[in-house]
This record gives C-alpha cells, structure tokens and sequence, in this order.
C-alpha cells in the first residue's frame, strides 16, 4: 500500500534524538518555538543506546567482579561467578529508564515526536520515511532545521559486522556470553575500555593497533599507566600491526594481522578468537539524509562544516555533535545544541568554551581539559606544570587504587591556568573542576588556595597547583 | 594592495539592505567567497560573500545599519603572495579528541567551525573570562578578545559593560557628527518644500521596504503605502530608509508649522519643542538614574553668617590685590571639607557591584553650575589641602570655563561632595538631587538679613542677622539622618565661625 506523503509544518525541525539533538528540541520548547523531533531508532542516540551508558554499566559491573576476585591482599577471598546475561539485563533496564526518561522530558516539554528517516526533499522540506512495509512517509516543511544525525562505527575492508564473529561497539555492548577470546582492532579510547571490560570479565584479550602505543591520541605519560594496567590485567598488544583478514575456523574466528610498516621484517601475526571487536573510529551519518538537496555541504570526511553558532552554509540549517565534527563527545553536542535552539530564537547564543573536557574510562580512568605542554608551546605559551601523583594521596591508599598522576598546565607568565590531564582513579571526575576552574578563568593560586575536603582525591588537583608553585605540602617540590 | 568592496546587489534590483552582523573583524584573514557579512533585504537574509583573498582591513559600516548598494563597506588587504591560500587553519586540539583510532588510515578530520571565522568567539587562545561575562559580551555586541588585549586580567562583566558603553558613546558622537554635517549641507528646509512634498503623499496598496525601514516607518507612525517614491524593485514601489526619514521629517516640520498657524489663531495655547538631547537628556538621566536608585532625604537647617559676611567683607580687598574675586562659595568649600573630615561616613559612595561601602579619603568638592546648556558639576580637588584664596581662584576659574563650555570631562569627575548654591539666585530651601556616585549634596540658600534671637551677657535681644539655609539630601542606604544632621552641625560650626578655618 502506498500511502501519500500529507505535509505539516514546524517552526523547527531537529534530526536526531542522541545527546545534541534532544537538547536543541527541549531547548527550542523552552524557548516558545514549536519544534519537531525526528529519530529513526531510539531516543537517546548512540550515547544512551550504544555508547557512553551501556559501556559504563559494564565497566562498573565487570570492575566489581574484578574487585571482589582480586582483593586477597585485603583478605577478601572471593570468587565470584559473572551472568552476562543478567548482568545485560541490568544494564539494558539502566538504558530503558533513561531513554524513556528522554522521551518523557520531550514530550513534557512540548516536542513534536516523530518515528521515521528523515531525508532532505528541498531546503525547506523533509520528508520522513516510517520504518516497516506499508508504514508510508510524510512530509514535513520547516523553517529552521538542526541536523543532529551522529556518527556511526567505521568498518574496515573485509571486515563487515555480522555480529558473529565481527562486532562493532554496539555488537560488544550486548553480547549474552563472555567470549574466551576477544581480539580488537584498534587501541584508541573504545577498544582499550572494551579491552578493559571483557579482559576483567574472562576473556582473553588481544588488542591490535596501527601506531606504536595505546590511546595513541593522549600523552604517552598518560597512556602507559593504562597500557601497563591493561596487561597486568593480561591483555596482550600488538603495536605497529593492522588487521588485514579473517577466517572462520568453526566457532571461531581466525584474524590475521600485518605489519603496519611494509618495509619492517616482522611477521604476520595470527590470532585466534571468538568475537572480533573492529573499533577504529566513527563517521558522521550524512549519507542517509539526502543532504544535496538541502543544498547543506560537507567536507571530505562527511562533517558538516558549521561556525560557532553552529551554522551551516544554509542560513536556516544548523548541525551539532558528532555530524558537526571532531571532537565527537556527547557533552559537546548536547552544547552545541542548547546554542542552535537559542540561536534559532534569537539569543546571543555562541560556542565560546574555553576548554572541553573529555574522559576515557579505562582502568584507571584518563581525563583531560584544555592544553597539554604541546599544545601550549604551540600556540606561544610558555607552559608550567604541577603534578602530583596518586601514590601520595592517602584516600588513594585508602581505595587501594594509587596509579596515575594528576597534571596541571598553566602559563608560566600570569600562573592562569590553561590546561590538565589526569590518569588514575576517578579521573573522569576530578577533572570537572579543573574545567570549571578555565572556564572562570582561574589562576593556580585560586585552585591552591581553595580548600579541598579531606580525604579524597580532589586534594590531588589542590596540590598539583601548588606544586605549579613550588608550593605543595605533600610532596618535594 | 587595498581593495574597496562595496555593498553589491545581493537580490533583484536591491537598493540598499540592511547590515544585520559582521561575520568577519578587522584583521581576519578571509578567503574568496567566505561570507563576511549578514544583509537584511526586503526579502530575505543573505551572505555577502567576500570577492577577494585577503586580510579584512577596515569595517566601513555598522551592524543595524541600513547601507545603500554601492556604498563601500569593507576594505581588503589583498596580499598576492601570503594569502594564495586563504585563511590559516588552527590544526586540531587531539588532546580532547575522543576519536583517536588511529588505526584508520585517514588523518583526523579536522574540526568544524574554522571555516567561517567570527570575532565573537576566539577559540585558539583561551580568554580570561567566565561564561556568564562572554555572554554579556556577546549581549553587548562586544568583541572580547579587544578587552583581553588591552587588559592582561581576568575581564570581569563591568569591564565588558564600561567597554560596550565607551564604544557606543564613541559611535554616537560620530553619528551626530555626520548628522550635523548633512544638516549644514542641506541649510534650508523651508517650509513650503516640505508642505509641497506632503501633497506629494502617496496612496499605494503596496510597498516593498527592508524590514528596518518598515521598522522605523512604525516607530514615526508612517504609513509606507503613503511615502511617495520614484523607486522600484520587482515593478513594485520601493522605499528607501533615507526617503522613510525624510518623509518623517518634512511630516513633523509641517505639524509644527500647522500648530504654529493655530497658535496664531488660538494665543491661549502657546507651546514650542526644542530637542530634548546632549547635556540637557545626560542630566536627565544622571538624575533619574540618582533619584530612583538612591533613596533620598533631604536634612535642612539655617545657620547665622554675620561673622561670615563680616570675614568675607574683611578679606575681599586683600584677595582683589590677587585678582580674585572671593564670594561666600570658597567658605563654604572649605567648611564643607573640614566637616568631611569630621564625619568620613559622609564622604562615601555606594559599590553596589561588589557589596561595598567606599570612604574616600580624600575631598573634591564638586560646584553645581547653572550654564545655558544646563547643569555642569566641576569638580575643585583636595580642597581640604588648598588655601581660601586657592580654592576661591580655581573654583572661579573652572565655574567660569563651565559656562564657557570649555570645562574637559575629566573636571567633572572624581568628586566625593557636591555644592548646589540655588542662593545665588534666590530661594531659602531646596531638595537637591544626588550627583552620584556621590552620597551627599547641599544646596545652600541665599543668605538673608532675619531678625534673630541673639544672646549676649545672659541679655536676650532680637537683633537682624545675616542668616544663611542648609538643605542636605543625603542617600539613606550609607547614611541615617543622625549623620546628616551631625555632618550639618559641624559645617554650621565652621560657617557661624570662620575663624575656626584657620585651624583647618
């Protein structure tokens, strides 16, 4: 049956119910604007459904049973037996309840909600196509639009998820049984929390990365304490190898892996596994969306290129998050979206942060804000550095966690504060503060003299300032 | 080499659009077909794009403004040799990039946004300044980062508010300069022209304007269907915002001179406008920013000034040998001081911004002085540190340039107290308003022979006196009644006995 597109109108239209594009939509409504939500899969976009929450469950619940059957030296004796199926449960009933919860703040706050995939018919009309046999399309004119699409696991050649033996993200996040063997391709921040993951959960698990070291976009001081925890765990690394094919053995599925550097004499290497996790990066999803004929550009990697108002080359099309381009961080797009509803309504709305924030949730975990020394020499500044290490901070002792450091960067001339990284435990925590601390444009005296609680970790950022300084109380200066 | 860009035709047969936003800054490197600015037609918003690679060298025109087609809005830089490719793009920040799966064989993509630069944000170099004051800033049409250049601090939401009102005052100036040039190159309009151009008004069913004109149209209560105009875009009359203005002008001439005619016929009833601006609107709304933020309460007392008037009479000739004319004022000034210094929490001014009472420690009387402009307060410094004679000279001296309009504005600024001498005219009480930040002024009153209860050697008689009135209003969120009427004590004191002066 063919049914005939009926075409409504709305004053804005947003793509995409992830992170950025359920904040533009109840931003927009709060703004008094009638708005329209469309989402092809589930409200909550890739963060809720396939990313930072379901991977974070797992994280928490696998660092338990980790915990608890690796604490002898507390003189806990445990061992404990891991149901990924339930433990699945669990974490899918966490997804449910915020997705839901999505979708209630939508609704509550006035957002039109529409099932289907949307794809450009002009610059001011949509059409959107339902899901299902018969289900028929309706079209949609707007007056404003904000492309909030995502991005999407990238495949590498010969190695197409079939969520048998080669899994995305997303195929990792919902497996029913823990594999015996796990091998991933690819050590940036997604293969070495999975790593993590399935390695503290069992599984035997092989890493395979391009370059010379894990995370190998952050500092290699930060990197190597995950990468050392991660084999204490007993992952095993195969740097400078690319994952050139694969076969199936029986249940089983049989990677072969190259040297990245054609000229060097090492051999291939075969690895031998149950599941392959391909984590190589993600792409912006443009292809879907009939962007042409929105006239709407994109660059050579499928980014839509925006300002800091987040404007397209179309006036009244606007993207954020991930389709808007690198860094692809949910909190990043939930921002950008705030500030195309409110630019739509006419605020002086821009993205001016400082500094952006970002976690990897690792063991232990990194977090990092602003400049690293590199950059900050790059761009004129002469940086100092304060540092101060977990093994010194008595409620790491406490938590029995003490890896990893916590690094200030300011600039030496006027002591302001430009930039941290911090590895250990809750790192993705403690560098909330930092953040805030650029943001206000904050000098390391003003962390240094702010009195942090004690015992916790948060005293470690405190004396990495005043180590800045020449001036900390817990340690040689 | 420079190259002028002027405003193009950015729809069919345009005459001119509105500058809604500058998408580019003075210094930014543009690359050819960048937008560098936001035009509001009739019709639509566009983009003009920039017809050159190169360096944006000067902004001719500013945002709201209504530009013609043809009128240069932008000066380029064209550099042939460092600018054949474009604009220089700041290579990604891959400490916060989350996607560093190297493995893949493609570079990181670099992010989104440095393809059209704006001079709101400055992303490269972190600017020392809280969310909150980057969005008034934004607010405030301020570029920031010009008030981090000149201010290595941290930029706090008044140094964005000082910054964004200098600028505006600036502007204004030069609109009024440009506005008193067209009104000398155009010395005549007569009032005949501008009654011919009302039978001129038109009856159209529609007109095509940009929405700024239509804007003003409504705010002078025009009728653009009404503006008559040789003009067209698309076969559709097309309106002007000059012409809009005009129109608006020769309207309000030619009520006036109606309201003139009927002045003549009906005498009970005459009235005139002058322009309500320059000093007469700054004092306006000096004074009804001071009355209604300051809760006012004025203390008033009259003081006996025979030994005053009889000091002044005694030391005239002496100053008049230095060529100074010494009146009561100086007197004053100096008791007016002398009592400061007796009650510090007079001479105080209210920080509002940062919860704080400020006690000057020092005493610049300012000297309320009535010009044919209107009120100017120049202000005579330490006058606790000067001489009578010193203080009567530069008093005289900055009282006489304010009448000559020739008083700098940094004369009036900096003043802890303020005298108001309506005496000089006439008048025995007054409520002065507060010449903020100030917390403090009197108004003196003429000083008038009364006949007064005098006490000498236990004897009561009623003897005439030179009697002089106070009127303090002070702000009663500092200051309790209690202070202004001690503070008035203490200058009663010194004027009922000069000679206490000298121990000043």
């Amino acid at each position: 049956m063919v049914v005939g597109d009926v075409t409504t109108s709305t004053d804005v239209l947003v793509i995409g119910a992830g992170p950025g594009g359920y904040a533009a939509a109840i931003r927009a409504a709060q703004l008094d604007l009638d708005v329209t939500l469309v989402e092809k899969e589930a409200y909550g976009g890739a963060c809720l459904n396939r990313g930072c929450i379901p991977s974070k469950a797992l994280i928490n619940g696998s660092k338990l049973a980790s915990k608890a059957g690796n604490s002898e030296e507390l003189g806990i004796y445990a061992d404990p037996t891991v149901a990924l199926d339930e433990m699945m449960d669990w974490k899918d009933g966490v997804v449910d309840q915020l997705t839901s919860g999505i979708e209630q703040l939508c609704t509550a706050a006035g957002v039109n909600l529409l099932q289907g995939t949307a794809e450009f018919a002009a610059e001011n009309k949509i059409r959107i196509v339902h899901q299902g046999e018969g289900q028929g399309s309706e079209s949609l004119k707007f007056e404003r639009c904000i492309i909030a699409t995502g991005s999407r696991p990238v495949a590498i050649p010969g190695f197409d998820f079939d969520d048998e033996y080669i899994v995305s993200s997303a195929g990792a996040l919902s497996l029913e049984t823990v594999p015996d063997e796990l091998a991933i391709v690819g050590a940036g921040y997604i293969g070495m929390e999975l790593a993590t993951v399935y390695s503290r959960l069992g599984s035997d698990v092989t890493v395979i990365e391009m370059l010379e070291q894990a995370l190998p976009s952050y500092e290699r001081d930060i990197a190597s304490v995950v990468r050392q925890r991660a084999e204490n765990l007993g992952v095993d690394f195969h740097f400078g190898y690319t994952a050139d094919s694969w076969a199936a053995s029986g249940d089983k599925a049989v990677l072969t892996a190259v040297p990245a550097d054609e000229a060097a004499d090492d051999s291939d290497v075969e690895i031998t596994a149950e599941k392959i996790l391909v984590a190589v990066g993600r792409r912006p999803v443009t292809d879907t969306l009939s962007i042409d004929a929105a006239g709407v550009e994109t660059n050579s990697q499928g980014f839509i290129p925006t300002d800091s108002r987040c404007r397209t080359n179309k006036e009244h099309i606007f993207a954020v998050g991930d389709v808007a381009g690198e860094p692809m961080l949910a909190h990043k797009g939930s921002k950008e979206g705030e500030v195309a509803a409110e630019v739509i309504a006419g605020e002086p709305a821009a993205v001016d942060y400082q500094a952006l924030p970002a976690a990897v949730f690792t063991e232990p975990e990194i977090g990092t804000v602003g400049l690293t020394t590199t950059q900050a020499a790059n761009e004129g500044i002469t940086p100092v550095t304060g540092k101060f290490q977990f093994q010194a901070s008595g409620r790491a002792l406490t938590a029995n966690r003490t890896d990893g450091f916590v690094r200030i960067v300011a600039a030496k001339e006027t002591e302001r504060v430009i930039g941290a990284q911090i590895v250990g435990p809750e790192a993705s925590e403690l560098i909330a503060e930092i953040a805030a601390m650029i943001e206000m444009g904050a000098k390391l005296q003003d962390i240094g003299s702010t009195v942090h609680t004690h015992p916790t970790l948060s005293e470690s950022v405190m004396e990495a300032a005043q180590n800045a300084r020449g001036k900390a109380i817990h340690k040689r200066n | 080499m420079v190259r002028e860009f002027e405003l193009p035709d950015v729809g069919e047969g345009v005459a001119e659009g509105e500058l809604l936003r500058w998408r580019v800054a003075p210094g930014d490197a543009v690359s050819e077909d960048q937008p560098v600015a936001e035009v509001e037609t009739d019709k639509a918003v566009v983009d003009v794009p920039s017809p050159v690679d190169g360096v944006v060298e000067e902004l001719r025109a500013t945002e709201g403004e209504v530009v013609p087609v043809g009128d240069v809005i932008v000066v380029f830089r064209v550099d042939g040799e460092t600018d054949s490719d474009g604009t220089e793009v700041t290579p990604p920040d891959d400490a916060t990039s989350e996607s560093g799966q190297q493995t893949d064989d493609e570079a990181a993509p670099q992010p989104a946004g440095d393809a059209q630069s704006d001079p709101a944000v400055t992303q490269s170099v972190q600017i020392p300044a809280p969310p909150s004051v980057r969005r008034l800033a934004r607010e405030l049409g301020v570029d920031i980062s010009s008030i981090a250049d000149s201010s290595p601090g941290r930029i706090t939401e008044s140094d964005v508010r000082a910054y964004a009102s200098e600028s505006s005052t600036q502007e204004r100036s030069s609109h009024q300069t440009a506005a008193a040039k067209q009104r000398e190159q155009q010395p005549a309009p007569a009032q005949s022209v501008s009654s011919a151009q009302m039978q001129e008004t038109a009856d159209r069913e529609t007109t095509v304007a940009v929405p700024k004109t239509r804007h003003i149209a409504a705010e002078e209560g025009i009728d653009l269907n009404t503006v008559p105009t040789d003009e067209r875009k698309d076969g559709e009359p097309f309106v002007t915002l000059e012409t809009v203005r005009e129109y608006a002008e020769a309207q309000k001439t030619d009520r006036e001179a109606v309201t003139k005619r009927e002045a003549t016929d009906e005498p009970a009833r005459p009235e005139s406008r002058k322009p309500y601006n320059g000093i007469r609107q700054s004092i306006g709304s000096a004074m009804t920013s001071s009355k209604y933020t300051a809760p006012h309460v004025t203390h008033q007392d009259e003081v006996d000034v025979t030994a005053l008037v009889d000091a002044r009479s005694d030391l005239k000739q002496e100053a008049e040998e230095h060529d100074i004319r010494l009146t009561y004022l100086p007197f004053v000034m100096k008791a007016c001081a002398a009592a400061l210094q007796e009650n510090p929490q007079v001479n105080v001014s209210l920080d509002e911004a940062n919860e704080e009472i400020v006690e000057k420690q020092y005493y610049n009387i300012g000297v309320a002085t009535a010009t044919d402009d209107g009120l100017l307060v120049p202000v005579v410094e330490d006058v606790d540190t000067k001489g009578l004679l010193e203080v009567a000279a530069e008093t005289y001296e900055k009282t006489q340039k304010a009448r000559e309009r020739s008083l700098s504005p940094e004369e009036m600024r900096g003043g802890t107290f303020t005298i108001s001498n309506i005496g000089g005219i006439g008048g025995e009480y007054g409520t002065p308003i507060i010449n903020q930040p100030e917390s403090a002024i009197l108004a003196l009153g003429e000083i008038k022979k009364k006949p007064r209860v005098v006490e000498s050697d236990g004897e009561e008689t009623i003897e005439p006196r030179h009697v002089m009135t106070l009127s303090l209003s002070f702000d009663h969120r500092v200051l309790d009644g209690a202070d202004a009427a001690q503070f008035t004590n203490a200058v009663q004191k010194y004027l009922r006995n000069p000679n206490l002066l000298l121990l000043e």
